[in-house]
């Protein structure tokens, strides 16, 4: 009999499922779509080109790596250098490197104050981001009934907080719950480096920069990994493989076309699944890596749940912004302000040059449009990794936002084209060429990004990383432990803590909580 | 040359009530007044002819009754007059009225949705089993969990005991609270969207975040902590204005020996070896003091009065990063009669009681948008009051007093003055009661425009800040005003904070000004007996 059925293959899921067959348990990975990886994915965009069709990067925990032992199954992880390119508007720009004086040198460009202050941030944030890293790769602390190894792991986690002396701790309770626009602005000067570092702060949210709690998520973002956000050669879908390697080599049965319609429960407990196909799977345990709306309010017949936590589920929000725009490029574009010379496009390209034009990127989601500006990460993976593009050619990935799921006065199975006209107006503003070098284009919308990829809302990240969605809290108060109401049942997706990107934590936590429970 | 046991720098009625409590335990105390009259922000001004206005803050209602009790407040003047309800006007002519009387409430948002009328019973039980756990942190120090005492420690285990104590749903509810925004917490109680925006607006008042801003629902619970003469949950006008508070007050500590000079303004807080031992006035005159209570905010107390190259370097950072930003001005208007909604024509209750412009959640949050530019709302939310229907005594006869809190009003304007904003300021604030109350333009005799600027200049309050600094996670409990700070002390021995902008923070509660007076008094002294 199996063991453990896991309900979609994301990487967390793999990842999980891995951890669970090296203890000896019978493990088995459904997996609706005909490709596991979830939102790690490879994808052919245009004959000889190939792209990261969703998210982009990874910032994969050096757990998942090592204990996985992932380069063995192939991973080539890829750290982009320089890894921030900002554009202005004025024709300027910001770069920022590994090396923290060459960084320094580009942010004089924009501010001296800055440049000096940039090392005691790094600085600062090293220490910080430990503690924020521990916090993401360990369960959130069992608050209704805690065990003694639950109050014993309590106080060690308080020991490490105080480990990081009064000034540090302070900070972090006071940064927490701060807005990342009044966080970068108590640091630095300049909007160019101020909005470039926010933006991490409200990436994939439902938050603006003077949101409250949107520094938290830039603390998601620093602690995530090492801190510093990959490329996979081969896009992310060849992590997705090493992943699904690991798994197999370790025993796990992985199954693709298999969609799972029910999670079936016997006597309140979790016993199998049904597949579309009307096939019954039985097993001891359902590991579920879809997010919580869908699992609990889709899978599951109600009446095996308290209407209490029916309606909390409900109340759980999770209405994504973002739209992923892939482009196939027949040359690389000419960004203005690198006159030429393309070092600087190797990393992550940050559109959004101060923060009153992230606010207000922002505030047309408020109202359900979207927004006239909008805030673009964008990646040209093919520069470090030429497999992804024919020679000579580049494939470009944008993530866009806000672009709101649901609509005022529009309908995403039509505005699609629109959205993404006007991201490439907007790019257009600093790389004039764009348009002619296209090729291709791709446009996922919050509705694709729900209907294809079974994300609940279209929300990147499982559920809104907003205060009251997050570690003790993430999906819900009291049942942050990866744990459900109905027994036998768990999540190990985005959805549950920390859930922040493709790190793979939210897996290897929840993993480690059901081998307790399964030993 | 004058000796005092404790010199309490600014007579707001945080300085008055502190000052009163010292001066019961047998302390001589000299409070020092800049202006000509004592309340700072809680003050009735004759500003024009026989109007007499609460200029600035305007209701009552989370004045704590052991104040009210231990002060005698009943016997020097204080009297609380209803504050009958919330009548929110809507552009289409429609209204939400909710009244005192929970049955009609009931039967009025059933006008506007059956699942609604439902889930406000369920809602008030909810937030008044939380406003149970939460009232009493307002009346100790905030305990620090980074702090290593044994009273911080059982303080710390003892509110996680009473947490512990609530029913899981109450727990899962008040983490809620305490982390989201106003307007999602009411999206999952509530479908009428007047009534989300009404009750959203106790959210934002005196900070600079919108109803969608994260953080703001937690202030929702103080509407159901108000409690004037037991009764849960009511606000309250003061007869004769928010100044009779601080009268009450000012008498209550006279009689208790304080001695209370007004145009008096303090120049510095003179310290020797970081201790203070006195003042100076701004008329050169020193006196000395035993201790210094200032009950100005930070910025003033520690980078004006105070001479920050006393202080450690790190704290005076912490006060410069402590946020102001002031989002609110008042219009006072002296007007010649009532003022006609077009919802609900003539005279009736529902000028009794506030009268709220917050039709939509939008709205509200549109408002705020306006603010984040730099830019004073072009449609503002306003809690606007006619307290001379509820108590003649303020206006002429047959005349009134309507004042209008009005929300955003940022101090800092982009590319332009208040000074110079002043009037198109309070232009707007009388465009927008009229598309709800078209003849009100026709009955205002005298208008009397307060902008956050004004609150800096002429009530001391640093970026016009009410709350003497914003209510915000992050500058709340052990964290307000400064991390490390919280508990009343500050680096300079013998100086004190005892103002709005130490735990619990603002609106006319008192807590703070006791709270440091037990600080410094010690467990052992008990409030000095009712009266005397």
């Amino acid at each position: 009999m199996t063991d453990v059925i896991f309900v979609g293959g994301g990487h967390n899921g793999l990842a999980a499922a891995t951890l669970l067959a090296r203890r000896g348990l019978k493990t088995v990975v459904l997996e609706r779509r005909p490709i596991v990886g979830g939102a790690a994915l490879t994808g052919d965009l245009h004959p000889g080109f190939k792209v990261s069709t969703l998210a982009h990067a990874a910032h994969p925990a050096p757990a998942l790596v090592s204990e996985l032992r992932l380069a063995e199954h192939g991973l080539e992880l890829i750290d982009p250098d320089p890894y921030l390119f900002a554009p202005l508007p004025d024709g300027r720009r910001l770069v920022l490197e590994r090396d923290e004086d060459a960084s320094a040198r580009s942010i004089a460009d924009v501010s001296a104050a800055d440049a000096r202050r940039y090392p005691e941030f790094c600085s600062t944030m090293k220490r910080i981001r430990a503690f924020v890293s521990q916090l993401m790769a360990s369960s959130p602390p069992e608050i209704e009934q805690p065990t003694r190894t639950d109050l014993w792991s309590m106080l060690m986690t308080g020991r490490r907080f105080r480990g990081l002396g009064k000034k540090d701790a302070y900070r972090l309770l006071r940064w927490a719950p701060m807005s990342v626009a009044d966080f970068v602005s108590e640091w630095f000067e300049s909007e160019p480096l101020r909005a470039a570092i926010a933006s991490g702060g409200i990436f994939g949210t439902a938050l603006g920069p003077r949101s409250a709690g949107s520094t938290a998520v830039l603390l998601l973002r620093m602690g995530a990994g090492d801190g510093r956000p990959r490329f996979v050669r081969g896009g992310l879908g060849a992590l997705a493989s090493a992943l699904a390697q690991a798994a197999r080599a370790a025993g796990v049965d992985i199954r693709v076309d298999a969609e799972v319609v029910r999670i079936n429960a016997r006597n309140r407990q979790a016993a199998g699944v049904t597949l579309r196909s009307g096939e019954e799977l039985t097993a001891r345990a359902v590991v579920s890596n879809a997010d919580p709306r869908r699992t609990m309010l889709g899978l599951i017949d109600p009446v095996e749940l308290d209407p209490g936590y029916l309606a909390r589920i409900r109340n759980y929000r999770s209405s994504g912004r973002v739209v992923k725009i892939n482009l196939a490029l027949s040359a690389l574009p000419d960004f203005t302000s690198l006159s030429g010379n393309p070092r600087a496009l190797a990393g992550f390209i940050h559109i959004g040059p101060d923060l009153a034009y992230l606010e207000r990127a922002f505030d047309a989601s408020k109202y359900g449009g979207w927004s006239a500006r909008p805030h673009l990460e964008v990646t040209i993976p093919s520069l470090t990794d030429p497999t992804m593009a024919p020679a000579g050619a580049h494939v470009m990935s944008i993530s866009a936002e806000f672009a709101p799921y649901h609509l005022r006065n529009a309908d995403w199975s039509t505005a699609g084209p629109a959205f993404a006209d006007n991201v490439i107006d907007t790019l257009s503003e600093y790389a004039p060429n764009i348009r002619s070098l296209i090729v291709q284009r791709q446009v996922i919308t919050p509705l694709d990004l729900e209907a294809t990829y079974g994300l609940t809302g279209g929300h990147i990240f499982h559920g809104e990383l907003s205060l009251d969605q997050l570690f003790t809290m993430r999906p819900l108060f009291g049942w942050a432990r990866y744990r459900t109401p109905l027994q036998g049942l768990y999540l190990c997706g985005a959805g549950t803590h920390p859930g922040y990107g493709v790190s793979g934590l939210s897996g290897l936590n929840a993993a480690r909580e059901i081998l307790k429970d399964l030993k | 040359m004058l000796k005092y046991d404790a010199i309490v720098v600014g007579g707001g009625h945080n300085g008055l009530v502190h000052a009163a409590y010292l001066a019961r335990a047998g302390r001589r105390v000299l409070v020092l007044e800049r202006r000509h009259v004592v309340g700072g922000a809680a003050v009735t001004e004759e500003v024009f002819p026989g109007f007499h206005i609460s200029v600035c803050s305007y209701v009552v209602s989370l004045l704590r009754p052991q104040i009210i009790r231990e002060l005698d407040l009943a016997r020097h003047g204080f009297e609380v007059l209803p504050l009958d309800g919330t009548f929110t006007p809507m552009p289409d002519g429609n209204y939400l009225w909710r009244v005192n009387d929970h049955g009609r409430t009931r039967r009025e948002i059933l006008r506007h949705s059956r699942l609604d009328a439902e889930a406000y019973d369920e809602y008030g039980k909810a937030m008044i089993d939380m406003a149970r756990f939460v009232k009493p942190t307002l009346d100790m120090r905030a305990p620090d969990p980074l702090s290593l005492s044994f009273a911080d420690l059982r303080e710390l285990l003892r509110l996680g005991r009473r947490f512990q104590s609530m029913s899981a749903e109450s727990r899962y509810r008040l983490v809620q609270l305490m982390t989201m925004s106003a307007a999602d917490f009411l999206d999952q109680w509530f479908e009428t969207d007047v009534l989300k925006a009404t009750m959203s607006a106790s959210g934002i008042i005196g900070t600079f975040q919108g109803v969608r801003s994260p953080g703001t629902a937690y202030v929702l619970l103080h509407h159901y902590m108000g409690e004037i003469d037991g009764a849960f949950r009511s606000w309250g006008f003061a007869k004769g204005g928010t100044g009779a508070i601080s009268n009450a007050i000012a008498a209550a500590a006279r009689e208790a020996g304080v001695e209370i000079r007004t145009k008096a303004g303090v120049s510095r807080i003179v310290t020797k070896n970081g201790r203070a031992t006195g003042v100076v006035l701004e008329n050169g005159d020193e006196i000395e003091g035993a201790l210094v209570s200032s009950s100005v905010d930070p910025r003033l107390t520690f980078t004006r009065l105070v001479d920050p190259r006393e202080l450690p370097g790190d704290f005076v950072e912490e006060v410069r990063r402590y946020k102001f930003r002031g989002s609110s001005g008042k219009v006072n208007l002296a007007l010649d009669g009532l003022p006609n909604f077009t919802g609900v024509p003539g005279e009736s209750r529902h000028l009794r009681g506030a009268i709220s412009i917050s039709p939509s959640l939008d709205y509200m949050e549109r408002a705020y948008d306006d603010a984040k530019y730099g830019r004073f709302s072009r449609r503002p939310y306003m809690d606007v009051v006619i307290p001379s229907l509820t108590d003649p005594s303020i206006a002429p006869p047959g005349k009134h007093v309507m004042t209008c809190f009005v929300q955003y009003a940022p101090y800092h304007l982009k590319d332009t003055t208040w000074d110079a904003e002043r009037e198109a300021f309070g232009d707007t604030v009388i465009d927008t009661l009229s598309e709800y109350a078209p003849n009100l333009r026709s009955l205002i005799l005298h208008r009397q425009v307060v902008t956050p600027l004004d609150l800096e200049r002429e009530w001391g309050l640093s970026e016009g800040n009410i709350f003497q600094g914003e209510l915000a996670l992050e500058q709340l409990l052990f964290l307000r005003p400064v991390p490390g700070w919280a508990k009343y002390r500050t680096p300079v021995a013998n100086l004190y904070m005892c103002g709005s902008a130490t735990h619990p923070g603002g609106g006319i509660m008192g807590a703070p000004g006791r709270n440091a007076a037990m600080e410094i008094l010690g467990p052992s002294f008990d409030g000095g007996g009712r009266g005397r």
